[in-house]
């Protein structure tokens, strides 16, 4: 694959596991759609959240 | 806006289909086919949609893993962690084997893309192992 933009494999990463998730969790399309959203949410924000504090981390 | 318990348990979710009776699907074939193929336990006990998400999405997971040069791990006792790696890796079933009898999964460390597909390899592994848990709750009545 020739993309090496870590933000995009984030996004995607986050993205599978989202729809993965949601319909495992789930069992209508409207809770699975909502459960998915909050999953990639959470994910993506998370990673956001860790990498700047990360980034002023004298490491 | 919640709704009442008495519609929610009428109704069915949407593209699935009554599940034969149990007796009609033993568990071991259950889990045996939701591990080999991702999805398949959900299709057998009549889930099509979840099961053609999960065929669709673990496979794709796994690819994607191996095109950003992730390795699949072999199993090495000695060294735990690697050998936790292995074990999720083998949760993804026929993807695994067939990537091993091609050669792929090698994996190049050097690749700025490694770490990001080793995480696609194992969590798509790791995935399948949930929704065999799922499927088997399904299979016994309880979902």
């Amino acid at each position: 694959m020739n993309t090496t933009s870590h933000l995009l494999l984030m996004a995607l990463f986050a993205g599978c596991v989202a729809v993965v998730g949601g319909v495992l969790l789930k069992d209508t399309p409207r809770e699975q759609a909502r459960t998915a959203a909050e999953i990639f949410g959470s994910l993506a924000g998370a990673a956001l959240v860790l990498g700047w504090v990360l980034y002023f981390l004298p490491i | 806006m919640a709704e009442r318990p008495s519609s929610k348990r009428a109704a069915r979710p949407a593209g699935t289909a009554p599940a034969a009776p149990r007796a009609a699907r033993p568990l071991a074939l259950v889990y045996l086919l939701g591990w080999l193929v991702p999805g398949g336990g959900h299709l057998w006990l009549g889930r099509t949609v979840k099961g053609f998400v999960f065929l669709v999405m673990l496979p794709a997971m796994f690819v994607i893993g191996l095109a950003l040069d992730g390795r699949l791990f072999p199993f090495t006792p000695g060294d735990p962690l690697v050998a936790l790696a292995s074990l999720a890796n083998l949760g993804s079933g026929l993807p695994y084997f067939i990537a091993r009898t091609l050669g792929f999964g090698a994996g190049r460390a050097l690749a700025a893309t490694y770490e990001f597909g080793n995480a696609f390899l194992i969590t798509a592994g790791l995935l399948n192992a949930l929704i065999i848990i799922d499927a088997h709750d399904i299979a016994l009545g309880r979902k």
